[in-house]
């Protein structure tokens, strides 16, 4: 395939978005003051801020707050620019007007090399792309909180319309005291003149809404009082308390209980089922045959006066179950046929080509030494705290759902469809989210929980999934395997990479899920299948990254990081290969592959030189390195492991520096760094989904265990000062785990681990 | 028949529940009171913490009948007569929810481990915190528990009638 059918895939990844985007109108990012619901008190300047009575700013909260701290860093812009404290800030969930879409999610998924896109030399073809691309979605208006993408895409909008609506509130000040904007002063919402007259924005906003905004700058960020600085998320006393409200936390007047028993078998079906025992046991109403709803196969609901009542009869249930046409899938049969087909494209250079350069195969051919590695990674479960639940109430024509949801606007779709009413007759309230990590893009439980709540005359049901399903029925990080091959050449240069994967294609089928009206051949070139192998920062003339799309069978989604959370595994544990067969030190293996790379080699430089890199390490350890980019964010881990008396690996320190941009909340930012460093290390350490006789083994946490406190090492966070635009931070700390873990166990074991999980394999 | 929940007694509607009903969907479903989460049905995540009788207790496996005549202390009592817990006051100054899912069941072991030991090492801490969190809480976990240590420890000096 050609680039520009590459280019056409992967900015549709699959579709329609092209459909008559040269005929978009242009559209103001900044929405319009008619688009909130009417409510007292407040008054709305445009799209993004309505400002209270009493001066009190309330933003258009679009993005789901699933521990990322999302809340906190899109209220911090609007506090910034409207020159109020944070606590100030009033959240509201956004509506579906296409402002609220993701932009930079879908930015993301262009196979663009990072040759192309290194920030402040993008090259034209990427430029124009990009171009493109945001303006399809501006106009999709997806509202998808996934992608890290939150933040940066809130930077140019959301501030402009909280700086919009700053200029129309001074603009009445000034009218009205007949004094030039630029004497006046804004401090916490109370806008005032060295002469005396005062008043707080509560007291402008009815003619601010009537008025034209004059000039409108941004703060430059010398003057910044809020991004950058310490702040306090505003979701910790609620979260602290019990009051803080999950999906599973909604209570609503004669809402009743349901439970959910799935067909066991990945793609099994339902063939008889006797309710009569079930049907006896006390506080049960009634029992609901599903079909395969939004991706979930064939289940059963029990409905009852309690998720108790409605559990502890669905265990009475006699269910035959179909098993599905094609037999049961097995994974390490899966994995075999992965390993075949990326030795076959290797053997015959199969696959689709995302990056080729140079010639691979002259330069394999012609090198000095030559290093071959197959490197593994199983299936993995979201395993979020809060398992999948939703809150339904169909009544009247209408719906309305309560999810923790990562996409409103396809839960509402997507309720709209099972019902069979118009999107506009759905409500959909967004909750906290226990835990998203990719598992909550997923429409599977919105849409069971509307088919039930048709069955419960008129009252609200709310479907919990009981931890066992939660395990069984996922989406799981895709299994893969990549087959890599380097030469160095008669001068002892790294000359060649060629790197040829397997797996299953998996954004195409989350849209065939998610947004069927979008959805294309599942095997399209996605990018997430070699995105962090394909794109290497390092300088290497030649190179042929191909992937071979296969077809297994297993449910698969976006977990945290997507691809990175395998392909960065496999591409730093191979440079760490090739930087011993070199024998040159990792550290310095890596920067003499960076000259044109100047941030990656700082972000690099300032881990190693945080941890002491280069002294030995205290004794029993050893380290090990890994850098990587995702979502614009480029991270450099060092890992410190020995091993107990038991054999077993030990983590005990993590030292992380990154180049995330301009740093909005550095709180967040730590946050998130530990929050993916020790979700990381439970994949690396131990995390694998076995498929066997068609039935995932792994049910709950004991057989899949999760890294405890008293497990996690020490977590340091050192980020590079930067005035770039804010890039990702809610999972680019997560792929330079696995292969720094793995590096370091090689420095401490002399074997080279190119399978994950790594626990079982120093054991 | 009767629960004492947070100090106050409880009325259960016996129609409403089952002596086999864990606490859990009982405070849940049946009281309304949904601090207290559900994370895994099996004892193994801790989300679902509670005190009974001033002890850590995984309320996700505490049947009904079990709890006859003793005192049961929820998240939602967790806020005292003098306000806030210093556990939850460290809670917020050394920003340790994420999600917040777990975090429930999170203070109430702390708080447990807290009214055994005044002063908790990092090993008491180790082995009191079996809680799982997914979003990775833990390392705040276990500063902020030594800070609210130290803020009880102040309280005690200041008040030492008490």
């Amino acid at each position: 395939m050609k680039r520009r059918s590459l280019l056409l895939s992967g900015t549709a990844v699959g579709g329609a978005l092209l459909v008559g985007w040269s005929v978009l109108p242009p559209r103001s990012r900044l929405g319009h003051a008619a688009s909130w619901p009417p409510a007292k008190d407040e008054v709305a300047l445009n799209g993004w801020i309505k400002i209270a009575g009493d001066g009190a700013v309330v933003l258009a909260m679009n993005r789901s707050e699933m521990g990322q701290g999302v809340h906190t860093a899109l209220a911090m812009l609007a506090a910034e620019e409207l020159d109020v404290p944070l606590e100030r800030v009033r959240l509201q969930q956004a509506g579906h007007d296409a402002i609220f879409g993701s932009a930079e999610s879908f930015v993301g998924f262009l196979p663009f090399h990072a040759d192309d896109r290194e920030p402040g030399q993008e090259s034209l073809t990427f430029r124009g792309a990009r171009w493109m691309t945001l303006k399809l979605a501006r106009e999709l208006g997806i509202n998808i909180t996934g992608g890290s993408a939150s933040v940066a895409d809130a930077w140019g909008p959301l501030r402009l319309a909280a700086a919009t609506a700053r200029a129309r509130l001074l603009g009445v000040a000034s009218l009205r005291w007949k004094l030039p904007v630029a004497e006046l002063e804004v401090r916490d919402g109370v806008v005032s003149h060295a002469s005396g007259p005062r008043t707080h924005y509560g007291e402008l906003a009815e003619q601010a809404a009537l008025s034209p905004p004059g000039d409108v700058t941004l703060r430059p960020a010398s003057a910044w009082r809020v991004i950058g600085r310490p702040a306090q998320r505003i979701d910790l006393a609620p979260k602290s308390d019990g009051r803080a409200v999950f999906g599973l936390d909604v209570r609503l007047p004669g809402l009743v209980y349901a439970d959910v028993l799935h067909a066991p078998m990945i793609g099994g079906s339902l063939a008889t089922v006797d309710v009569d025992a079930a049907l006896k046991r006390p506080g049960v109403e009634r029992v609901v045959r599903l079909p395969p709803l939004g991706g979930a196969p064939a289940a059963i609901a029990v409905i009852g006066r309690s998720t108790w009542h409605a559990r502890d009869a669905a265990r009475q249930l006699q269910v035959q179950w179909r098993e599905p046409p094609s037999g049961p899938l097995d994974s390490k049969r899966i994995e075999a046929a992965l390993e075949a087909a990326a030795r076959d494209a290797a053997e015959h250079d199969k696959g689709f080509g995302f990056h080729s350069r140079g010639d691979s195969a002259a330069a394999l051919a012609a090198a000095s030494q030559r290093v071959e590695a197959l490197y593994r990674a199983p299936y993995l479960a979201h395993a979020t705290m809060e398992p999948m639940n939703c809150t339904a109430l169909v009544r009247d024509g209408r719906v309305e759902v309560w999810a923790p949801t990562q996409v409103p606007g396809l839960a509402r779709d997507a309720a709209a469809r099972v019902a069979g009413v118009d999107p506009n007759a759905v409500t959909v309230n967004v909750t906290y989210l226990g835990g998203g990590f990719g598992r909550r893009l997923e429409v599977d439980f919105v849409a069971q929980a509307v088919r039930v709540a048709q069955e419960t005359a008129g009252r609200p049901v709310q479907l919990c999934w009981s931890r066992e399903e939660d395990f069984m029925h996922d989406f799981y990080r895709p299994a893969g395997v990549a087959l890599l091959r380097a030469g160095f050449d008669a001068g002892g240069h790294l000359s060649v990479i060629e790197a040829r994967s397997a797996g299953d294609a998996l954004e195409p089928r989350w849209m065939a899920r998610a947004m069927p009206a979008l959805s294309g051949p599942v095997d399209a070139p996605d990018k997430t299948t070699v995105e962090g192998l394909y794109d290497l920062p390092y300088a290497v003339p030649n190179q042929r990254i191909a992937h071979v799309a296969t077809r297994s069978g297993v449910p698969i989604g976006n977990w945290r990081s997507v691809g990175h959370s395998h392909n960065a595994f496999f591409a730093e544990s191979f440079i760490d290969e090739l930087a011993h067969a070199a024998k040159v030190d990792p550290v310095k293996f890596r920067l003499d592959l960076l000259p044109q790379r100047p941030r990656h080699a700082a972000v690099l430089t300032l881990a190693a030189q945080k941890a002491g890199w280069g002294q030995p390490p205290p004794a029993g350890r050893a380290r090990g390195v890994a850098l990587h980019e995702s979502f614009g964010t480029i991270v450099a881990q060092v890992v410190e492991v020995s091993l107990g008396p038991d054999k077993r690996p030990r983590v005990h320190r993590v030292v992380c520096a990154l180049d995330c941009g301009v740093v909005v909340h550095p709180q967040g930012v730590a946050q998130q760094v530990e929050s993916s460093v020790i979700f990381g290390l439970s994949a690396a350490l131990w995390g694998r989904i076995d498929i066997d006789g068609g039935v995932v083994r792994q049910k709950n946490f004991p057989d899949y265990p999760l890294l405890t406190l008293a497990q996690t090492p020490l977590i340091e966070t050192h980020t590079v000062a930067s005035d770039g635009p804010p890039t990702g931070m809610g999972e680019p700390a997560l792929p330079p785990v696995a292969p720094a873990l793995a590096n370091a166990l090689f420095a401490l074991t002399g074997r080279r681990l190119r399978e994950l999980p790594l626990a079982p394999l120093v054991a | 028949m009767n629960l004492t929940i947070n100090e106050r007694s409880v009325a259960i509607d016996d129609a409403q529940t089952d002596p086999r009903m864990p606490l859990l969907w009982v405070l849940r479903d049946v009281l309304q009171m949904t601090g207290t989460k559900y994370g895994c049905g099996v004892a193994a995540c801790g989300a679902c913490t509670v005190h009974v009788d001033g002890a850590a207790v995984r309320s996700c496996v505490t049947p009904l009948s079990s709890l006859a005549g003793k005192s049961v202390r929820t998240i939602e009592g967790l806020v005292g007569a003098a306000g806030v817990h210093p556990l939850q006051q460290a809670w917020v100054e050394h920003q340790v929810p994420q999600c917040g899912y777990c975090q429930s069941g999170m203070l109430m072991a702390a708080a447990a481990l807290l009214e055994s030991n005044r002063d908790p090492s990092d090993a008491d801490i180790d082995a009191a915190i079996t809680n799982l969190c997914r979003c990775g809480s833990y390392p705040r976990v276990r500063v902020a528990i030594k800070a609210a240590a130290r803020q009880l420890a102040q309280r005690r000096r200041a008040a030492p009638s008490r």
